[in-house]
């Protein structure tokens, strides 16, 4: 029976007074004055900062966020389906390590380097799945596992040295291909190429999660895994598929990564981890699955990606910046947590 | 009974929204005595002993101890009082030593710095266990006992807090009948020591063994309290299910039509001992059981959840096999899980939670089919009188009973022919209850074999065709629909 909204007849001055009289109403205006403080000062630094909204500045952000909000689907969809991906990062690493040594070093063209290189992402993300679901290893130990082998795999690889690095000029055949660095760097109609890409892959990875059986079985494995099962879904596939399509797009994260440094390296992206996770959950997406998409991570990670410039702008330490970022996260859920209790 | 009173009710009272749990009930218990409650499954034994124990609060009556009325607020206040509550769901730490758990939170201390005295634990330990008469280490892990062990520590450590009224809950279940009989040992111990006990039981069998008196709750209502001798089992069942079947169960009979399901020597080794049923058309099976009997893995063996040792089954007298719930959806078959959350995914909508069990027919190349889907969450809706604000409500936040029929709406939506209800009117309320009977009526009509599995005395006797009574999981008597009494039934199920 669907419940009557419970009796608000106070009106007026004396609503007022009881609005902010109890507790629990206090705490719900403390979370909207918070809330609009916060969106005050984000604007306020945005537009103070010098040369923030030039052409350059724009695109330049566009360019650097890309990679990120590939990697942010990935991780959106991997923790609906109530798992967590601690090697995204390492993956993307490993994939753009790959497709780089096997051009300027083994000599492979250009279009079986790439294909090599999202396909071997694409396995070790097949890895975790077949490990989390036949091995039945808590996600967050089987993907951090696989965080570890696979940097120490792309160590191997590029000899702990940059790609292309003239250290290896007996081997060097040729420098990075220009289909790579133009996925990184290149413009498309004025648009940053890479950004294109990080947007094609969030209207994917909406309508994955939208619009098909496979995204409605994600939500259903990550809401309530034994009701997905006796409804007749394949858990252990979905959650295989999952994890597959998430080492993909890190992969494919390395490319334009990759292709927007001009060099590959073993270590690169070590912080992905983190904020891929970091984007999701300012998104809005539950951490313990079932609910949430893609949209609001694309807006999670271009929040981290404009004030990580902002700071820069305003010539703040690297260091501090770091500060910065961590207490954003913890902020958000904070924030996130309050307004759940208070229901504002 | 020459001994004192220690604890007496006067007209206790608790409901909640849409059931009167406990309606001003009179106990009485005496020092040294084993006073047996005994009723059906909410019947309201539960309720009384939480609130005995100070777990939940009554709404009215008054409770005296030793003569004196108190006002139980909290389980550590009931302790203090010397009320003891030994739980049905070991409440034991698995990780921690006998001693450990014994003394949690209460591990004797070394001055100065206050760390804790282990020789002393381990001595006062030993002494409980001694007095108890039982040979278990103080210093084993919990986790490696066996199940009687951990009740026995159980009793130890609400011994351990000076308990004078003892209250345990079911504490037979799962124990062999070596260990009961070892319980029963020490439950005389205690009595001569003047402790009293109030024990939640089944087992009418094992009454004249352990107790002194018996008192029958039959929804929420003292029904009277016997002593030992003039309870015999006939009187105890005619008292705990002697009820009118009125208005409550509209059920229609239906002409059986053919066999649409046949299961032989379904075994699932330690679970379930060479089951045979056969389902028909238009057919209500019930199988009635008490908690334990394998009613609920019988129905996941069936399903595919859980995997089978050996067996067969046949739909349509052709032999097939099911090893996944997706198989057995693919053949027509669906279960309405016993717990309301297994079923469904919370956070999902109506019309998601409803074709979840269709996708298949839902998605075209793997594409979801909105439309088609809103159409079906529709109809459902409308059929089934689904209570929502809107269509795209989580069903999170619907009420027991309209989530019990979109847990229903699934199955019909998937067109299952066979469906299998696990305690499909478990926690909802009389109305539901009544339009959950009238949809199991319609689908009888349209063909639908249904097996509905209960514990409810009333709704087996006048919903089912046919009754199929369960105990340690082996059908034991069947009963074509108006031939078997409750009594019966009851006699059957706790036989043993």
């Amino acid at each position: 029976m669907a419940e009557k909204p419970s009796g608000s007849s106070i009106s007026g001055l004396g609503r007022v007074k009881t609005w902010v009289a109890t507790p629990q109403l206090r705490v719900r205006l403390g979370i909207r004055a918070t809330l609009v403080f916060a969106v005050v000062i984000f604007v306020y630094y945005v537009s103070t900062a010098p040369r923030f909204f030039s052409v350059v500045n724009v695109s330049n952000v566009g360019a650097r966020t890309a990679p990120g909000i590939i990697v942010a689907v990935a991780q959106t969809m991997v923790i609906i389906s109530a798992g967590i991906d601690l090697s995204v990062g390492a993956i993307l690493a490993f994939s753009g390590s790959l497709v780089s040594v096997a051009y300027c070093y083994w000599g492979l063209p250009v279009w079986p380097a790439m294909l090599l290189g999202l396909a071997a992402g694409a396995l070790l993300g097949f890895l975790n799945g077949l490990i989390i679901t036949k091995g039945r290893i808590p996600d967050f130990i089987a993907t951090l596992g696989m965080m570890g082998t696979a940097r120490g795999v792309a160590l191997i690889l590029t000899g702990g040295l940059p790609v292309p690095s003239h250290l290896t000029a007996v081997t060097l055949k040729a420098y990075l291909p220009r289909e790579v660095i133009w996925m990184g760097s290149g413009k498309l109609l004025g648009f940053p190429v890479g950004a294109l890409i990080g947007l094609l892959v969030v209207a994917a990875g909406w309508v994955i999660l939208t619009h098909t059986g496979f995204g409605r079985a994600i939500f259903a494995v990550g809401g309530n895994r034994e009701a997905a099962r006796v409804s007749g879904i394949n858990v252990d596939r979905t959650k295989i598929m999952v994890y597959t399509l998430a080492g993909l797009l890190s992969g494919l994260a390395g490319l334009v990564l990759v292709g927007r440094m001009n060099s590959a390296n073993a270590l690169m992206a070590d912080p992905a981890n983190l904020e891929s996770i970091s984007a999701v959950v300012i998104g809005g997406t539950n951490l313990f699955g079932g609910e949430g998409g893609v949209i609001g991570s694309l807006l999670g990670a271009l929040i981290m990606g404009i004030l990580s410039n902002v700071l820069n702008l305003h010539n703040m330490q690297d260091f501090a910046q770091r500060v910065v970022m961590g207490l954003l996260i913890i902020g958000v859920v904070l924030f996130d947590q309050l307004r759940r209790r208070y229901g504002a | 009974m020459s001994s004192s009173l220690i604890l007496r009710t006067e007209a206790l009272d608790k409901s909640y929204p849409g059931v009167h749990a406990l309606d001003h009930v009179d106990f009485d218990l005496y020092e040294g005595e084993v006073h047996v409650l005994l009723g059906e499954n909410g019947a309201g034994k539960s309720t009384f002993m939480k609130i005995i124990s100070g777990s939940l609060p009554k709404d009215s009556g008054r409770i005296f101890l030793r003569g004196q009325e108190v006002d139980i607020v909290s389980p550590q206040h009931a302790r203090e009082l010397g009320i003891g509550m030994v739980y049905q769901e070991l409440s034991v730490i698995p990780g921690l030593s006998v001693g450990e758990n014994i003394f949690l939170g209460r591990l004797p201390k070394r001055k100065p710095f206050g760390t804790v005295d282990w020789s002393e634990a381990r001595s006062q330990a030993k002494r409980l266990l001694d007095d108890l008469g039982v040979d278990i280490d103080p210093g084993e892990r919990v986790g490696n006992l066996g199940i009687g062990e951990q009740q026995l520590t159980e009793i130890a450590k609400t011994l351990s807090m000076k308990a004078r009224v003892v209250l345990l809950d079911e504490p037979s279940s799962a124990l062999s009948d070596e260990e009961r009989e070892r319980l029963f040992t020490i439950m005389r111990g205690l009595q001569e020591k003047g402790v009293a006990i109030i024990y939640v039981s089944h087992r009418l069998v094992e009454i004249p063994q352990v107790a002194q008196r018996v008192t029958v709750l039959r929804d929420g209502v003292k029904i009277g309290t016997l002593l030992v001798d003039e309870a015999d089992e006939a009187t105890l069942i005619r008292m705990m299910v002697g009820r009118e079947l009125g208005e409550q169960y509209p059920k229609e009979r239906i002409e059986r039509g053919r066999e649409l399901l046949r299961v032989q020597g379904l075994t699932v080794k330690g679970v379930l001992n060479g089951l045979n049923l056969s389902l028909h058309e238009g057919e209500i099976l019930g199988i009635f059981g008490v908690l334990g009997a394998g009613r609920t893995d019988f129905a996941r063996a069936l399903f595919g959840v859980d995997p089978i040792d050996s067996g067969e089954v046949f739909l349509d007298g052709r032999k097939v096999e099911i090893s996944s719930p997706s198989e057995a959806i693919d053949l027509g078959l669906g279960y309405v899980t016993e717990d309301r959350k297994d079923g469904l995914v919370p956070r999902l909508a109506i019309p998601a939670n409803i074709t979840l069990a269709s996708l298949k027919k839902m998605t075209r190349l793997g594409f979801l089919k909105h439309d088609e889907e809103r159409a079906s969450a529709e109809k459902y809706v409308e059929e089934l009188d689904i209570h929502t604000p809107r269509l795209s409500q989580m069903v999170e936040f619907l009420s027991g009973g309209n989530q019990q029929k979109v847990a229903l709406a699934k199955w019909l939506c998937s067109q299952a022919k066979i469906l299998i209800l696990d305690e499909p009117t478990r926690g909802i309320d009389v109305g539901a209850k009544v339009e959950v009977f009238r949809l199991m009526n319609d689908l009888a009509k349209q063909g639908v074999g249904i097996i509905m599995i209960s514990s409810e005395l009333p709704e087996v006797l006048a919903m089912a065709d046919r009754i199929l009574v369960m105990a340690d999981g082996s059908f034991v008597a069947e009963y074509e629909g108006g031939q078997a009494s409750g009594e019966d039934l009851m006699r059957d199920a706790v036989a043993g």
